[in-house]
């Protein structure tokens, strides 16, 4: 068809124990069961309620929350529902909207109704950008600005030191009416985006919008009516900007109507929720709302057989009902008149016929429609493209990176690309596909004030640069760790400190006096071992370090002296280094 | 449209691209609703991409870059994958003062690509078996600045210098004939431009076209390369950086025009049915600007348009790519009164 394929967005993610689904979305182009994800994936038995911590929906478009009633209150799920205040101000009324068209146009029956989308709602808690918001004890979710469309967000999760960020849509270059989206460097073990449009090299947004106003002008220099069926929010608020301000600086005259209905009440919303637009539009509000337009007013229904050209802005944006489709048939049958479609359009509706090329539409009452009018498609959707991924994974430096995408795709390449710039693993699943992210978590330790001490005190003066290697005994008791000394961690636990300690009998023959021995051991090992501290005591022995050598006479044999070599645990290898040095013998010469 | 990256860091980027649907068929059946580029397969290499061409009947294509003149085979995505492979590398002896290799590619008796960085080190080799099939026994250490297969036996080189010699791979020597540059100036840098012979015409018959940096334009026929055809000169800037972008090409589908660039920001078109010997100055039919304009502030260097080529079907369309990454696909409307 014409376009991207619009899929059903629905991510299950395990985060430290706790179960978070991502956007609840419904698949638009199919009328039976596949239009809504498979909760069966979640739990086979237990109820969704219990398994699920919270729901979090990114945007108010239905391939992320028009699924939401049919899971919340025809599935059942009674936990929090997360999501932007615009969203939740705006997914209401899309949702009624698409109600309404399911059921009454197209006649269904198992579909949500009125007021499942109003209990539903209930559920909803609103969140600010940027705002930790506690689910529980260990759970926390904040909102990012995700540009796209307005209300739209990225939510990090975070439970400790694990934390995922999902990016729902977003858009990495600002438009007209929206800034671009940001993220903070939170460095999260897993980032989740969208990665539909990643293999879209986008033509430059100047040439798009050039060649837009170049057919609206064209159209209207001859005297035709260019019809643009819009969705009420969205893309149409941005194309309102743009013929504003081309119609300011080429002071035309032709009107440009935005016709009554959902579109005043999507200018409310937008002056309602103006934080959310780009700084352009707030820094100018004070003096003129960008959203009260000089040139755009509102339609009448009487206003399309008025002659002479003009502009019209009409939902709903696939031509399938309503006003839009009331005026495409008044003026399909005259050459000179345009209809631009700006978005993708469902299979089935008259705007993705007329996109295939159809020419002769069938209405209602066996009524043929010619259509001579000129049918453009201008897609001036904002998502980001490949270019944009790599950016926001430059801003937010995630240790492992999941693309997100409706139809299985080759992404090998996209792939790559991420794990060489970035050092970081890349995962692609597909509809159903589990995959596992093993993080490195972070174990805080608390040090006892006596080890530190202590430590701190062998050696160089600490480094607050240098790493610095300690020594200590870890206990673990409930949910705490510590670090603590030895001596202390038995005296905790109630066991008493044993000390080894080694003897070894070296012999060594020497007539000699036994003072005078020890003597020519002393200055042998003084000589050999110059790295250590080797004494001499006044009571005749040596000590090497820690380690004592005593020397006497053999009981049998006066040529013989035996060493007495003794060390305790800790010593054994210079112990055994030192016993395996004398039993080598002393030099001849003596000094 | 396969497009690649020439930064001296490695990681540039081999793309392959999918032009959106308007642009791939000559006339626009029904609707066409992208205008975006798809990428449809990528891939990356370590030395900058100067030369790409494809194998044609084969699923390989062919690059050559700096610092030596060795050529890299690459196979475009396989059914699974999306991912440009690195396969072979077609060694060359090294000398010194070497630069990067000029290449075209035939399928004739077997994929082959003819190479060369200097007139006397021209030869033919097999792309999948990486055998040499034919050495060319130029003398001369020019550098060579293009070449192409006029058809499976006749090559055409262009060197640096703006000499123009025809070699016959069925004659041991090869050189058949040896065409002098038009100008004695030697500071100047030549280019070549020829143009794909129409099928069952004779390989040849075509004009042959040298750019030179001062923007000289000498059009010969090969089967008459006493005289030339036509001579004329571009009003273009010099090439401040070098003459290493420029380019030279014939219109496939309209007779007599041909596009020149490298100079500056622009691409120039000219029709040169009108032209003589003179050597006078041309008017260009069109200048494509939009590489000026396209780039954020002017606080940056003006980019150079680094290549350019002609759309196969579409009459008047061009593409051209730039050294700021750009990538414009581009036509123009002929004034009324001329065909």
């Amino acid at each position: 068809g014409a376009g991207q394929d619009v899929g059903r967005s629905c991510i299950l993610v395990s985060i430290a124990g706790k179960n978070v689904m991502l956007d609840c979305g419904m698949h638009m182009g199919y009328n039976d069961d596949r239009r809504f994800p498979d909760f069966s994936y979640i739990t086979q038995n237990g109820r969704l309620t219990d398994f699920l911590d919270c729901v979090i929906i990114s945007h108010f478009h239905l391939d992320h929350c028009g699924a939401l009633p049919y899971f919340s209150e025809m599935v059942g799920y009674d936990g929090p529902i997360y999501m932007t205040h615009p969203t939740k101000a705006i997914c209401p009324i899309l949702l009624e909207d698409y109600r309404k068209i399911t059921v009454d146009k197209k006649g269904e029956t198992n579909f949500f109704t009125s007021q499942m989308i109003k209990d539903c709602m209930k559920k909803v808690v609103a969140v600010h950008l940027h705002q930790t918001v506690q689910v529980d004890e260990e759970l926390e979710i904040k909102a990012y600005y995700a540009g796209h469309v307005l209300g739209a967000a990225m939510f990090q999760i975070k439970v400790g030191c694990e934390s995922v960020v999902y990016t729902g849509d977003y858009n990495m270059t600002p438009d007209r009416h929206l800034g671009a989206a940001w993220l903070d460097k939170c460095r999260p073990d897993l980032l989740i985006t969208e990665s539909t449009y990643a293999t879209t090299i986008r033509d430059s947004k100047r040439c798009r919008e050039r060649d837009f106003l170049k057919k609206v002008h064209e159209t209207v220099e001859r005297g035709g009516k260019v019809l643009i069926p819009v969705f009420a929010l969205g893309r149409a608020q941005e194309l309102c900007i743009l013929l504003e301000t081309f119609w300011e600086r080429m002071n035309l005259k032709a009107p440009i109507y935005f016709s009554t209905g959902l579109t005043e009440k999507a200018n409310h919303y937008y002056k309602l929720f103006i934080t959310w637009t780009n700084q352009k539009i707030r820094k100018t509000f004070v003096q003129r709302n960008m959203f009260e337009f000089k040139h755009i007013k509102a339609f009448d229904r009487a206003f399309a057989d008025n002659p002479g050209p003009m502009v019209v802005f009409a939902t709903p944006g696939m031509l399938h009902a309503g006003q839009s489709l009331q005026i495409f048939r008044k003026w399909a049958g005259n050459e000179k008149n345009m209809v631009i479609m700006p978005g993708y359009c469902v299979q089935g509706t008259v705007g993705h016929k007329i996109l295939s090329g159809q020419r002769k539409l069938e209405m209602e009452g066996r009524q043929i429609l010619e259509v001579k009018m000129q049918v453009e498609y201008m897609s001036f959707s904002a998502h980001a493209d490949a270019k944009g991924i790599m950016q926001l994974i430059r801003q937010a430096e995630p240790r492992n990176v999941l693309l997100v995408h409706g139809e299985a795709k080759k992404m090998e390449f996209l792939k790559q690309k991420i794990e060489q710039e970035f050092h970081v693993s890349c995962f692609m699943p597909a509809n159903g596909e589990t995959t596992t992210i093993l993080t490195n978590p972070c174990i805080p330790v608390d040090i006892s004030l006596g080890l530190l001490k202590r430590e701190t005190a062998i050696g160089a003066a600490p480094d607050a640069k240098r790493p610095r290697l300690m020594h200590g005994t870890l206990l673990m008791k409930d949910n705490s760790f510590r670090l603590v000394s030895p001596e202390q961690a038995l005296k905790e636990l109630g066991l008493a400190e044993h000390q080894l300690r080694f003897t070894c009998r070296v012999h060594i023959q020497d007539p000699r006096k036994e003072h005078e021995t020890v003597l020519r051991v002393y200055n042998h090992l003084k000589g050999v071992l110059k790295d250590y501290s080797v004494q001499h005591l006044p009571d005749g022995s040596i000590t090497v370090e820690s380690i004592l050598i005593q020397a006497t006479a053999h009981s049998e044999d006066q040529g013989t002296k035996v060493l007495l070599v003794s060390w305790t645990y800790q010593d054994e290898e210079l112990g055994s280094y030192l016993t395996s040095l004398l039993k080598k013998g002393l030099p001849q010469s003596t000094p | 449209v396969c497009v690649a990256g020439y930064g001296q860091s490695d990681g540039n980027e081999i793309l392959q691209l999918i032009p959106p649907p308007t642009l791939l068929t000559k006339e626009t059946q029904g609707l066409c609703p992208e205008r975006d580029f798809k990428v449809e397969c990528g891939g990356f290499s370590e030395r900058p991409v100067y030369s790409l061409k494809y194998v044609p009947d084969t699923s390989l294509l062919v690059t050559s870059g700096p610092p030596d003149s060795s050529l890299q085979v690459w196979q475009v995505s396989a059914e699974d994958s999306d991912v440009i492979k690195s396969v072979s590398t077609i060694a060359t002896e090294n000398g010194t003062g070497q630069s990067w290799a000029k290449i075209d590619t035939i399928s004739a008796r077997a994929p082959w690509v003819l190479h060369g960085s200097r007139l006397d080190r021209v030869q033919i080799t097999e792309v999948e078996s990486r055998k040499n099939v034919y050495t060319a026994g130029i003398q001369g250490n020019e550098e060579l600045s293009s070449l192409a297969f006029l058809d499976c036996s006749l090559l055409l080189l262009c060197s640096a210098t703006g000499r123009l010699c025809l070699a016959d791979t069925r004659q041991p020597q090869g050189l058949t004939e040896a065409v002098p540059a038009p100008s004695v100036p030697s500071s100047e840098h030549w280019c070549m431009g020829t143009q794909h012979a129409a099928q069952g015409s004779q390989p040849g018959s075509q004009p042959v076209a040298r750019l030179s940096s001062r923007g000289l334009l000498a059009l010969t026929d090969l089967r008459k390369t006493s005289e030339f055809l036509a001579v004329a000169k571009a009003r273009v800037p010099s090439p401040g950086s070098g003459a290493e972008f420029l380019c030279v090409s014939w219109a496939p589908a309209l007779e007599g025009y041909l596009a020149i660039s490298g100079f500056d920001g622009t691409v120039h078109v000219y029709d040169t049915q009108s032209w003589d010997s003179s050597g006078r100055e041309a008017e260009p039919i069109f200048v494509h600007k939009g590489h000026i304009f396209g780039g954020a502030g002017g606080s940056r260097d003006p980019p150079l348009v680094t290549v350019h080529t002609w759309h196969l079907q579409k009459p008047r369309t061009l593409l051209s790519a730039a050294s700021d990454g750009s990538l414009h696909v581009w036509d123009w409307v002929q004034p009324c009164g001329k065909c």
